[in-house]
């Protein structure tokens, strides 16, 4: 790994090998983090059910079915990507919270959908950069 | 009707990142979009409108507690992948973020 090139990119192919089981796997799991998130807003206020919005709610399903194709070495690195999601998922966060009593609700997750994405691939590029520097991205 | 709704659009959300995560190279960099604000997008936007904008600012609030938990939990969660495997690890690090959240929630939000 030594570019940008190689340290981004998209294979749709892939897409090919999603088995419906797994897609419904993942469906069922994010349908239960949000009710658990409605459910913890109505008993206990909504800055309790907001906690519930961070919570790793594709990871299990993700690494599970990266390690079982692709090896435990494959969902080592998947998860250390998403350090860099879950930093962009405090920006989003913030975002939210500043902006929403003063834009469109839909502006406002929109923007901070966009702040999410770019600070995530900021600090994931950042990390690639500093790898190659230090020898370890080779 | 709005938890159902909410349900609804929170599992369709997780399971297109999760779709998007599959077809992203290197595993690095696919690994993003497992921390993808997919619950949220579709739960802020459905609660802000159904109950208002400083509803949604509260949910948005305890947000930020969950997603330094989430930040923790991945920094935690590499050795507990690496050491017990995709399963048991990511089940470790869900019940790191939970007690961090929870904590943070009692010494920051309540």
């Amino acid at each position: 790994m030594t570019g940008v090139r190689d340290w981004m990119g998209a294979s749709p192919k892939k897409l090919k090998d999603i088995r419906a089981g797994e897609l419904a796997q993942r469906f069922a799991f994010g349908a239960a983090v949000s009710l658990a998130a409605g459910i913890v807003g109505l008993l206990a206020g909504p800055r309790a059910g907001g906690l519930f919005l961070a919570f790793p709610a594709i990871l299990p399903a993700a690494l599970t079915i990266i390690e079982k194709k692709e090896g435990r070495r494959q969902a080592v690195q998947d998860e250390r990507g998403s350090l860099f999601g879950a930093i962009g998922l405090v920006v989003f966060a913030v975002v939210c919270d500043v902006a929403i009593l003063h834009l469109r609700v839909a502006v406002t997750v929109l923007l901070a959908l966009l702040a999410w994405a770019v600070s995530s691939l900021v600090c994931y590029l950042a990390s690639e950069a500093l790898r190659v520097r230090s020898g370890r991205g080779r | 009707m709005s938890l159902g709704l909410r349900a609804l659009v929170g599992g369709a959300f997780v399971m297109a990142f999760a779709a998007l995560g599959e077809v992203l190279v290197p595993k690095r960099f696919a690994g993003i979009v497992s921390a993808a604000p997919s619950v949220a997008f579709a739960n802020l936007l459905i609660v802000a409108l159904s109950k208002g904008a400083p509803y949604g600012q509260r949910e948005a609030q305890g947000m930020i507690v969950g997603a330094l938990a989430f930040v923790t939990a991945t920094i935690v969660g590499r050795w507990l992948v690496a050491q017990w495997g995709g399963l048991k690890g990511s089940l470790a690090l869900c019940a790191v973020w939970l007690v961090v959240a929870l904590g943070g929630y009692a010494v920051v939000l309540r």
